[in-house]
């Protein structure tokens, strides 16, 4: 260590230090202009130049490149240091009067105009840029010329091979003298230099060669892209190496080949969104302000390319038309080879038109061009209306031209309404809705593993089979399967987990490495003894805030026995040493300063385990993620600001009191209750994981609604398949079937379920430890179209049930008319059914299968066929399907004459109105849930307005609820057809069987606590829970007071802040911890 | 001192806003360094008391983000 | 609050997501700034006891 005086202070700074490195650590602020970190100092530009004073005399030296001695005496604040930089600036500024930096610089010195003559130049020949590049190994451009002539170039002043056009010389030079133009232009020999894109950000913004594809990412490491970096050309650089502080960049490391023996194989390769490159009329690759949604996705993100703010990209100007497109490499065999639904763009393109009004405000015109508008999810249509009622436009039309308009960045649009008229429009911006598609990687890893794949390139799986691929022991998921949104494709997830489980289920806990307790000191009544660790994190922390004076400062709080600080303190050798430290010093409070406890603070918990203290005596403060890291600019106020943090963290810690998890034992049963398709998938999936299921059905037979159904889309016999799968489970010695049963009552919760069960007037007790709700749903009865006032007016499932019974009327039919959206969509139904459309395309292809003479007709609002579902809508209209769009407020009329069945509709393309004559109407009557009031108050789990059970999220969990161990499948969660049945049955299962799987539970320790003598049994815990954890004791001495169920309870301490008697307290966050953090707050005002 | 820098108690809900802070550190985002931030379980864990407390206490603002 | 003489300037809520650390950084910016323009609390905290 050196000692030294700046500015008057003693400082210390180590050997072989320069003067500006210790200044900047002690917040001393010398200007620099040829300096950089990453170079060795050349003292260039002389502007830091400091006053030294060596014992005898005083000198003027430059501060970066002057080492620092023992006992010199350093000034950088006086008025001849001052006058020396302003005149140092003045002659830079008459060299170059136009680059800002200096025109800065010079208002800092005051200096209005220069003496000398302006020459108009905007290099200062700081000489970064030819350091830099020699740095990179390349040495490809230098200093050319001498004296006046002295100038920055490459040699002989012809672009050369030997520049790669790395940007570093760009990215470096302070005053813009240097671009990527430039080195384009001048200096290199390679075509299209251009910052390198970031994947994450769509190409809209530039990333480095060293870095973390996106904030979210896991492991949250940086990579080294190799294709980029310049060391892997010349063996330069090597600066990410020189500042890593842990060593942990590894040059030398390859690929590797990693053998892995493995059971079964799930693939999730995903999708590739549709590069409409291609497309040259829609002028995407050509015009900036046609952009596809994933760019928009970035657009629209608060951390993506214009943080949020809605610009189109040609001039950064606020838009005030958007249109979108949809369809694009969708539903289109004309332009592109994908003839199926991408089934998610019509509501992404929804949910990016009321974001960007969200955004830019009410004035903002968003309009959507469409084919047929596809809402078919849980609370979809729903978002559809209310877009409609926030002014989102919908125009149906596929728009076959986009042209920039000459002399402006807008973009005309012609296309053609409804009506068939032609009409004009200018928009600022078009957003192009890109379909799904598979990436040719994956098609050839599909060839390699011998996956049959279907027309459009997903994977072919069996409806009864969804998440099987045709090779035995792989499963697929997501995308690959078939386009699907997020909670289509966690459920797939959850499915294919659980497939690829039960064949290794015997394996189960085979391999579990069980940890060495360590026993837990007891630590109650003694006075606090505090241990501070206070974490530089390399210089991540100690380069702003000063480590050592926030150590120092945490000695001097009450109870505070050890302090210390640690260059890592997460690293597994500093871990080690504070365990012997919390041992030798008998410590039995910890707080370590450094990062954030939402990473952190479980590593840190084991550390006290290690120690044999309760991990619940510990607390963290953020001096990281939320100080250093934020104010680098504010040295001292960081400091500050660490130093209350720390002495917040300190008082509270001291009341912290070591906290108990209990653990509890899950029943090993399952209880599924109904015994349609998602039932019996669930049942079976769980009974495969080797666990004692018990399905509970109302009805006399297994099957449900699939009972009613006559076939596939595949064309499989559903009735052959059901028989099988009821076979299956009837046999199967895990599987107790309960028929003509109905649930009487359920008690207790997640682990230990109690539930009363009634048939044939007998009632009996079922402890189970999960639930899986599977109550399924009916079709409407409709009340319109003269259903029931004719036999040869029905529903969907009617028409079903004739196909089984082979109906030979059928034959001699010559007109049939489907009516969609019966009961659906509409203002007290506000929702899509989301399987008629399809089944009715299927039945009218059988009609025309039966009779293929007979005339069918489709009355329809939207065709909702989704995904590859769609080739059967082509295939309609192929063999001659007539389809006519009617609006809701123009419906079909249904009349009964004599015996005749005539059918008015306005057609849709000739404006006019049409009479049909039927023999047969099918209705497709809307999917109406089991609004099961009962059930949902058993396990306290909610119902929405249109009566289907609402899951624990709408994306992430959607097969189970936010109670605890009770799941969800099936229609009662929301319309669907079979194979999404049987996915959702196995995914409510996999989800189970995480819970079953570990046998016991731990509670967590921060959770509430109710002292029942204070409790004045008003209910509102009980009611505002959203987990139902809160109940009134039955008996004893505290019946009628609250007590709280710990295993229910997440801590979040709504019950604690609602308690009007302050009867309930929240270990770990209660009232004397955080007051004691706000009244160490006081001490520092 | 140069000029008064006030103190604000901020009480961060640990799944949204503290999450939020911590990204703005990953992202090294600049913003003032006046927050004291308390980390409470859940927006719905904060009671009048604690803001009341901490003004009584002398902080001279209370921001409460769920 | 303007009762008991505290500033309705001087208390914040927000909701803000996990992944909005933009919108993190402008609430506390606007937060900092309208605490600043009402100066320090002296309304309402416990005043020390002058010693003469």
């Amino acid at each position: 260590m050196i000692t030294f005086k700046l500015n008057g202070k003693k400082v210390q700074g180590e050997e072989g230090q320069y003067i500006l490195q210790v200044a900047e650590k002690h917040g001393v602020d010398i200007p620099t202009l040829c300096h950089h970190k990453a170079l060795d100092p050349a003292g260039m530009c002389r502007i830091c130049t400091v006053e030294l004073f060596d014992g005898r005399r005083t000198r003027f030296v430059t501060a970066c490149n002057y080492p620092i001695w023992e006992g010199m005496e350093v000034k950088t604040d006086t008025d001849v240091v001052h006058e020396g930089r302003k005149l140092i600036v003045e002659m830079l500024y008459a060299r170059c009067p136009e680059v800002p930096l200096l025109k800065k610089l010079a208002k800092t010195y005051n200096i209005e105009s220069p003496r000398f003559k302006p020459e108009g130049d905007d290099c200062i020949l700081c000489g970064l840029c030819t350091r830099i590049c020699k740095k990179m190994g390349n040495s490809a451009i230098t200093l050319t010329g001498r004296g006046l002539e002295l100038n920055i170039d490459t040699p002989f002043n012809v672009q050369s091979d030997i520049c790669m056009a790395c940007g570093a010389c760009a990215s470096l030079c302070p005053t813009g003298h240097i671009t990527l133009d430039r080195v384009n232009n001048l200096f290199t020999r390679q075509k299209n230099v251009r910052t390198i894109p970031s994947e994450y950000e769509m190409g809209l913004k530039g990333r480095k060669p060293v870095y973390v594809p996106y904030a979210q990412a896991v492991p949250n490491t940086p990579a080294i892209d190799r294709d980029v970096c310049v060391h892997f050309k010349t063996g330069g650089c090597k600066v990410c190496a020189e500042f890593c502080g842990v060593d942990a960049i590894d040059y030398a490391m390859q690929d590797e080949i990693v053998e892995l023996e493995v059971g079964s194989i799930i693939l999730a390769p995903g999708f590739e969104p549709f590069d409409p490159s291609k497309f040259d009329a829609y002028n995407y690759a050509n015009h900036p302000n046609v952009i596809t949604s994933m760019e928009m996705e970035r657009v629209l993100s608060a951390s993506g390319p214009t943080e949020g703010h809605l610009v189109r990209l040609s001039d950064h100007k606020e838009p005030k038309k958007i249109a979108w497109f949809q369809c694009v490499g969708s539903r289109d065999l004309n332009r592109c080879d994908n003839s199926y639904c991408s089934s998610v763009c019509c509501m992404y393109a929804i949910k990016e038109a009321v974001i960007a009004k969200e955004h830019a405000g009410d004035d903002l015109e968003c309009t959507i061009f469409y084919m047929d508008m596809r809402t078919h999810g849980k609370d979809f249509e729903r978002f559809y209306n209310s877009a409609q009622e926030k002014g989102v436009r919908f125009v149906r039309s596929r728009v076959h031209t986009i042209d920039p308009v000459p002399g402006s960045d807008d973009l005309a649009v012609r296309y053609v309404t409804e009506s068939g008229e032609l009409q004009n429009e200018t928009f600022d911006q078009v957003v192009l809705s890109v379909g799904l598609q598979t990436n040719p990687e994956t098609v050839a890893l599909a060839e390699k593993l011998g996956i049959e794949l279907t027309e459009g390139n997903f994977c072919k799986t069996e409806i009864f089979e969804p998440v099987e691929t045709s090779q035995k022991g792989i499963y697929v998921c997501g995308a690959f399967q078939g386009p699907k949104d997020i909670p289509q494709s966690v459920i797939d997830a959850s499915a294919a987990a659980a497939s690829a489980g039960a064949a290794l289920s015997s394996a189960r806990n085979t391999r579990t490495l069980v940890p060495e307790v360590i026993p837990e000191t007891n630590v109650f009544g003694e006075r606090p003894r505090i241990g501070v660790f206070v974490c530089r994190c390399g210089i991540n922390i100690a380069g702003v805030v000063d480590v050592p004076a926030v150590r120092d400062y945490a000695a001097t709080l009450p109870y505070v026995e050890y302090f210390s600080d640690n260059l890592y303190s997460c690293a597994q050798d500093t871990q080690e040493t504070m365990t012997q430290i919390i041992k030798q010093k008998n410590l039995n409070r910890v707080v370590v300063a450094a990062c954030t406890p939402k990473t952190h603070e479980p590593l840190f918990q084991e550390t006290l385990i290690n120690a044999g203290l309760n991990k619940y005596l510990f607390e963290m403060c953020n001096i990281r993620n939320q100080d250093s890291w934020v104010h680098k600019n504010n040295p001292e106020l960081a400091t500050e600001k660490a130093k209350d943090l720390v002495r917040m963290a300190v008082s509270k810690v001291a009341l912290m009191q070591p906290l108990e998890e209990a653990e509890l034992q899950v029943n090993q049963t399952a209880m599924v209750i109904g015994g349609g398709i998602a039932g019996m998938s669930a049942a079976s999936t769980l009974a495969q994981q080797g666990y004692e299921t018990h399905i509970v059905e109302k009805s006399d037979a297994l099957g449900g609604q699939a009972l009613n159904l006559f076939k596939t889309i595949s064309g499989d016999d559903v009735q052959e398949k059901l028989s099988h799968l009821i076979a299956d489970i009837d046999q199967n010695e895990n599987i107790h079937i309960h028929l003509n049963t109905e649930l009487k009552n359920v008690e207790g919760f997640v682990g230990s379920f109690k539930a009363t069960l009634a048939a044939d007037g007998e009632e009996n007790e079922l402890e189970h430890g999960v639930a899986v709700v599977a109550t399924g749903a009916s079709a409407l009865k409709p009340e319109e179209y003269h259903y029931g006032d004719d036999p040869r007016i029905l529903t969907s499932l009617e028409l079903d049930r004739k196909f089984m019974d082979k109906d030979p009327s059928l034959k001699a039919m010559n007109s049939a008319v489907f009516i969609q959206c019966v009961g659906s969509r509409e203002p007290d139904r506000p929702y899509c059914s989301r399987v008629c459309c399809t089944h009715a395309i299927d039945n009218a292809l059988e009609l025309k299968k039966i009779n293929p003479e007979m005339s069918v007709y489709i009355l329809y609002r939207d065709i909702r066929t989704y995904g590859e579902r769609e080739y059967l809508y082509r295939e309609a209209r192929e063999h001659g399907i007539i389809f006519i769009r009617y609006s809701l407020e123009n419906k079909p009329v249904v009349n009964l004459d004599d015996g005749d069945i005539t059918i008015m509709v306005t057609d849709h393309v000739l404006g006019r109105p049409l009479e049909i004559v039927a023999d047969l109407v099918t209705l497709a009557s809307a999917v109406v849930p089991n609004k099961n009031e009962a059930l949902a108050r058993f396990f306290k789990v909610p119902l929405n307005d249109d009566g289907f059970f609402v899951e624990k999220h709408a994306k992430l969990g959607p097969s189970e609820f936010a109670t605890d161990g009770v799941f969800l499948c099936g229609l009662a969660h929301y319309p669907k057809p079979i194979d999404e049945s049987v996915v959702q049955g196995r995914a409510a299962a996999s989800r189970a069987v995480t819970l079953l799987a570990r046998e016991t539970i731990h509670t967590s320790g921060t959770i509430a606590e109710t002292v029942p003598i204070n409790c004045s049994s008003c209910e509102v815990c009980i009611s505002i829970c959203p987990y139902s954890a809160p109940s009134f004791i039955e008996e004893g001495p505290f019946a009628g007071k609250a007590q709280i169920n710990p295993v229910l309870c997440k801590g979040c301490g709504l019950c604690v802040a609602s308690c009007r008697s302050g009867a309930i307290k929240l270990k770990g966050f209660d009232n004397d911890q955080i007051f004691a953090q706000i009244f160490a707050m006081n001490e520092a005002v | 001192m140069s000029e008064w820098e006030p103190k604000i108690v901020s009480f961060l809900c640990n799944w949204c806003s503290y999450g939020a802070a911590d990204l703005a550190g990953v992202s090294r985002m600049e913003y003032p360094p006046n927050i004291r931030v308390i980390r409470i379980p859940c927006a719905g864990r904060m009671s009048p008391k604690f803001a009341l407390a901490a003004l009584r206490e002398g902080a001279d603002g209370v921001w409460v983000s769920g | 609050m303007e009762h008991m003489g505290i500033e309705p300037d001087r208390i914040h809520y927000s909701w803000i997501s996990s992944a909005e650390s933009t919108k993190f950084v402008e609430v506390v910016k606007e937060v900092t700034e309208k605490v600043k323009a009402l100066g320090p609390n002296q309304h309402f905290a416990k005043h020390e006891a002058k010693v003469a």
